[in-house]
């Protein structure tokens, strides 16, 4: 038996190292039966280490561990106490029950304390053990007679068991404050003020009895964690709240932050700081105004070399900016991005040779190419946190501007400027182009977009801020002209925001001057080899940017600027013709359709006489008349839904009934390519408006031999059959286009027959004009609800103006049908909450448990039984989560170990096993898995009963290597 | 309360795991490999809290003022001495500051027990190692603190065995319990 407990010992020593030692529990049991005690110890550590929930060998055990409990001796005694929080389970803590509670009022101390603890062990899997045990426990907390150990381990279960039910612990408060003021022990004391600080919230009166006590400790005690702890009960507790406006109140909180500053600056601890950091944090939500006064201190720790004390102070820094700071917080930060470099390498120093040394980080950040370099051979060899680090500093700062719609932000000028540096700072390699390619950008990480989000900030600031509009344009200029001029400066991570300035230069240049030189960046041929989400932003502004250049001077139309606008579209088209044969769909269509107008486009301007003194009606009326019409607005994200649903339209109709047959076609006919081609057109092209209203089926004729069954549908939209008919001969024209059988004729044909449609369409004028817009109008959307739909809610809800600049808010559907409007906005809310929950759910299986104690306590009435009822119930809904997350972790564990190290078949059945085990004692309480709970059983005994098999060639082996040496050996390995 | 102690040594070698829920053996490499990742990349001069790693971090639901606490760990703090990381895990019941003194004082209760403890110590007497973490820590609850009362604890427990004189392979950790401070 000697041999079996040295061998199990050295098995436990390997089981550390992560060598299974399931297949010995019932050895385990064995040795823990041994009257030895050394050998005994030995059988309980191994039962600690090893036994899992799906340990069958458990219930055999239950004799033995009420026959231990019940020793003699002390330390025979403790060593069931100490193992059960472990293995325990709601039946066995059910038959132990009654042999714990007597431990309760053992003579040893070291045995009342280790019962305590093993008691809220059970508790929690086991509601009921605190139904009887709670008296006693109580009896020696009150007891003052009571050793001081045993009296701290009560008030740490107390303590654990406080947040849960505060109220239930109300009426303990007189006898802790005691303990607080009189006992001494520092733990103790700590533990208590955690307790405090859930209490006051439920009995305001507290405060006042608190804050003396508290405030005395501040001053006096020389230990820094009580001190904290102090101050952390203070804010936590709601203290400063509490005592608002009154003097005391005033006094402990400039009490509180003085004192934190001392951790910082004095003590020169980092660990100090870190905590000081996080209290700080908490104060700032309610009192900005206090912890901005320290603003020095804090910046100062956004310099510090550790990576947590800086993100602490990052946050930090975020919550205390006002109007008034906020250029100086983000100006410091940003110099600290320019010269991270040098500060990355002192964060981490030798552990990288002193290749990315050489930079000139001075502070030019002009010139991007000087600060960049270095960062990129930085990441190279060192991990990725400065990147990330870099990543949150920049979502700090765009969070810190665009807060509140801009309510900080008093000179959008500087911000504009601000964000071009920090396009300029955003690291490398943040985010592969492949990302891009993705297509829709829905599927873009946020995390890792940092580019796109800044762009974002830019588009936003340009939007809603029209007297900053042309300074926007021309941030956005600079940027698309950068990336000209080297690419590599803009590489990857600064790509994001291209799309988003090709789309304000687009959108809102307005002198030709500046369409000029956008245009010059815009059909750069560099420009092709930039993501394809960038091209299709790219390709939507050539035409508006040529609009602008050319429209601002309509008056003259001289043969000289013919040839210059001629030229501009010759180059245009030379832009646009390699990227017709794109891989990606939406460049492709997007620049073949450009392409046509470009084309029509010069045939107008060449066929147009120098005497006239307007320009081609083509260029000078019908193509910006497709680009002008509404000012854009932001839109709010619930307003989609508020639009009403047109009665015709059934959106479950199938759009066509012969669906099968057209997809045979379809493959004969066409590639795919250009049957994906098709789809996109359809879906991008066609206005909403009529998307909405006409059913989708009325695009299928261009697949029929015959364009006139589908007339008939046309002519509800006040278009004349004669342009329908055009527009479809044009549609099918660019659709075989794109087809490789039928190259040959579009050509000559798109050359005739267009520039009539086109006058055609521009004289239906508004209807056109709606047909274009929605397009970006979407893409904002879109893009809003991508990046960052949460604060928008929050533009929203704040309609402020600060300042003398006009900030345009979000459009909702307010006035259009009262009635309807009224109807979804009911709904509105119910869904959002409905999405939330189901988020929620999604990301953490316990948050249903503190939702459910929040409500239990609450609804807790003074009577003591009801209590009891349901601190059970929150226990056991505990209890459930805990044994939801385990199975979670369980199961992912156990794919885990298929993937990677292949368990032959027996390892991969215990599993399976698992999981049915881990889900009984829910089966118990709920009455929901009736049959797996009743497998069990038999299944038990078998599996002890095949197990030794195994285990005799097993223990055989191990004496082998019972030498230290062996021993090493192996965990060398 | 604290839901795992480790102490593994600067290659990540686990010398100590005890975990106050029970959880899969490779499991809880994964979360030892994962910290220690997070650990070693320390600077000595950085403060003693870590971030969580990833396994941890994506079921931690962030406290809201209503409910200050809960039951998903969220603090792990750490103290490194001579060649060995201790790790406390813990959920946001526990103080910081104290968590550190409680290292401290596992540390100093080593010490005292094998005088002038050092790594090879913890590795052929882990048996020990065991006992002290019981009286200090059951269930995950703290239950003693004191350095006395952890030492006598553990001697009742029967004679702790001194460790061979075997010079030359003494990685000594002299005066291990005397480097840092308490905060007590």
């Amino acid at each position: 038996m000697d041999l079996k407990a040295t061998a199990l010992l050295k098995l436990i020593y390997l089981e550390m190292f992560g060598h299974d030692m399931s297949w010995a529990s019932f050895h385990v049991l064995e040795v823990m039966s041994c009257p030895k005690y050394p050998q005994k110890r030995v059988g309980y550590l191994a039962a600690v280490q090893s036994f899992r929930p799906d340990t069958e060998v458990l219930m055999l055990a239950t004799n033995l561990l009420k026959k231990d409990i019940s020793s003699p001796l002390p330390p025979t005694m403790s060593l069931p106490l100490i193992t059960l929080p472990h293995i325990i389970t709601s039946s066995l803590a059910l038959s132990l029950l009654s042999d714990l509670l007597p431990r309760l009022s053992h003579s040893n101390p070291n045995i009342r304390k280790k019962t305590v603890a093993a008691l809220y062990r059970l508790a929690l899997v086991y509601p009921d053990t605190l139904r009887a045990a709670w008296p006693k426990i109580k009896d020696i907390l009150m007891d003052e007679e009571e050793d001081s150990s045993v009296t701290a381990a009560v008030v740490n279960i107390v303590c654990e068991l406080g947040w849960r039910r505060p109220r239930d612990f109300l009426a303990l408060a007189p006898r802790l404050f005691d303990l607080l003021v009189d006992s001494g022990n520092n733990w103790m004391a700590i533990k208590i003020i955690k307790l405090f600080a859930t209490l006051t919230p439920l009995e305001p009166r507290l405060i006042k009895k608190l804050l003396p006590p508290l405030t005395n400790l501040i001053r006096t005690t020389p230990a820094m964690s009580l001190l904290y702890e102090c101050i952390n009960g203070v804010i936590q507790g709601g203290i400063l709240e509490g005592t608002e406006g009154a003097r005391e109140g005033e006094e402990i909180a400039s009490l509180c932050v003085g004192k934190l500053r001392g951790m910082i600056v004095v003590e020169g601890d980092p660990n100090l700081k870190y905590v000081a950091l996080l209290a700080f944090n908490r104060i700032v939500a309610s009192h900005p105004h206090l912890v901005s006064m320290h603003q020095d201190v804090i910046m100062g720790c956004i310099d510090d070399p550790d990576i947590s004390i800086r993100l602490q102070a990052l946050d930090l820094s975020a919550g205390m900016v006002n109007s008034d700071n906020l250029v100086t917080v983000v100006e410091r930060i940003m110099q600290q991005l320019r010269n991270a470099p040098l500060s990355t390498k002192t964060a981490d120093d030798g552990r990288r040779n002193t290749l990315g040394v050489e930079p000139a980080a001075d502070s030019d950040g002009e010139d991007a190419e000087e600060t960049l370099r270095p960062t990129a051979e930085l990441q190279d060899d060192s991990p990725a946190l400065p990147a990330e680090y870099r990543v949150t500093i920049i979502r700090q700062i765009l969070e810190m501007c665009s807060n509140d719609t801009y309510a900080n932000v008093v000179d959008f000028e500087w911000y504009i400027d601000t964000l071009v540096q920090l396009v300029k700072l955003v690291p490398f390699a943040i985010q592969s182009s492949s990302e891009f390619q993705g297509g829709d950008g829905r599927n873009q990480s946020q995390e890792a977009n940092v580019g796109s989000a800044i762009g974002w900030e830019l588009r936003n600031v340009a939007v809603r801020v029209s007297t900053i509009r042309s300074e926007a344009v021309r941030a956005a200029n600079s940027l698309l002209a950068i990336s000209k001029s080297d690419n590599s400066v803009l590489s990857s991570g600064g790509q994001g925001v291209l799309a988003f300035a090709a789309w304000v230069v687009g959108e809102y240049s307005d002198s030709s001057a500046l369409s000029y030189a956008a245009m010059d960046s815009l059909i750069h041929p560099k420009a092709h080899s930039l993501p394809a989400l960038v091209i299709c932003a790219y390709l939507q502004a050539i035409p508006k940017a040529l609009v602008s250049a050319v429209s601002h001077e309509l008056s003259d139309w001289s043969s000289e600027r013919k040839t210059m606008v001629s030229l501009l579209v010759a180059r245009i088209i030379h832009f646009l013709e390699p990227l017709t044969t794109h891989p990606n769909l939406e460049v492709q269509e997007r620049s073949v359709e450009f392409l046509e107008l470009m084309r029509v486009t010069s045939q107008a301007i060449t066929s147009h006489s120098v005497e006239n003194d307007d320009g081609p009606l083509l260029l000078t009326r019908a193509i910006p008349q497709l680009f002008t019409g509404f000012e854009l607005n932001p839109v709010a994200p619930a307003a989609q839904r508020k639009v009403p649903l047109p009665d015709n339209l059934d959106l479950d109709a199938p759009i066509n009934k012969d669906l099968a047959g057209l997809l045979q076609r379809a493959d004969q006919d066409f590639s795919l390519d250009t049957e994906a081609a098709e789809f996109e057109s359809f879906y991008n092209q066609r206005p909403t408006q009529k998307a909405i209203s006409s059913p989708a089926f009325d695009k299928l004729p261009a697949f029929e031999p015959e364009p006139e069954p589908s007339s008939y549908q046309q002519t509800e939209f006040s278009l004349s059959d004669a342009d329908v008919l055009l527009r479809r001969r044009n549609e099918r024209r660019e659709r075989n286009k794109d087809d490789p059988f039928y190259i040959g004729n579009d050509d000559v044909s798109s050359g005739t027959s267009t520039p009539f449609h086109d006058i055609l369409r521009s004289t239906n004028g508004e209807d056109v004009d709606v047909d274009s817009i929605p397009i970006m109008n979407l893409d904002l959307g879109d893009q809003g609800l991508v990046t960052d739909s949460s604060s928008m809610d929050m533009r929203k809800q704040k309609r402020k103006r600060p300042r003398k600049v006009h900030i345009a808010k979000d459009e909702n559907i307010d006035n259009e049908d009262s009635g309807m409007d009224q109807n979804v906005g009911v709904t509105n809310p119910q869904q959002r909450a409905k999405d939330r929950a189901k988020k929620s759910l999604l990301q953490v299986d316990s948050s249903g448990l503190s939702s459910f104690s929040l409500n239990s306590s609450e609804t807790t009435v003074g009577q003591l039984d009801i209590e009891r009822q349901e601190a059970q119930d929150t226990e056991m809904a505990k209890a459930l989560a805990e044994v939801e997350r385990l199975r979670l972790e369980m199961q992912r564990a156990s794919e885990r170990i298929q993937a990677t190290d292949g368990t032959p078949a027996e390892g991969t059945l215990v599993k399976k096993k698992k999981k049915k085990k881990l889900k009984d004692p829910v089966g118990e309480s709920m009455a929901q898995d009736e049959e797996t709970s009743h497998i069990e059983p038999q299944q038990g005994p078998q599996d002890a009963e095949g197990t030794p098999v195994v285990k005799k060639k097993k223990k055989k082996r191990k004496p082998a290597i019972s030498n230290p040496e062996d021993e090493k050996a192996i965990q060398g390995n | 309360m604290i839901n795992a102690v480790l102490v593994f040594n600067n290659s990540g070698q686990p010398r100590l795991t005890k975990f106050y829920t029970q959880l899969d053996t490779s499991m809880q490499q994964r979360l030892i490999s994962e910290i220690f990742t997070l650990v070693s990349h320390r600077p000595a001069s950085a403060c003693n809290f870590l971030p969580l790693p990833p396994l941890l971090a994506s079921t931690t639901p962030a406290p809201t003022p209503n409910q200050p606490h809960n039951d998903t760990p969220s603090l792990i703090t750490y103290r490194h001495y001579a060649t060995l990381y201790f790790i406390l895990i813990s959920t946001s019941t526990e103080s910081p500051l104290a968590l550190l003194d409680l290292i401290q004082v596992f540390v100093e209760s080593l010490d005292r027990l094998f005088e002038n403890v050092c790594e090879l110590d913890l590795i052929f007497n882990f048996e020990t190692l065991h006992a002290a973490l019981g009286e200090m820590l059951v269930g995950g609850v703290v239950v003693e603190t004191s350095l006395e009362k952890v030492v006598s604890g553990v001697r009742g427990q029967g004679k702790v065995a001194k460790r061979r004189e075997t010079p030359g392979i003494g990685v000594g950790v002299e005066g291990l319990g005397a480097i840092g401070r308490g905060w007590r």
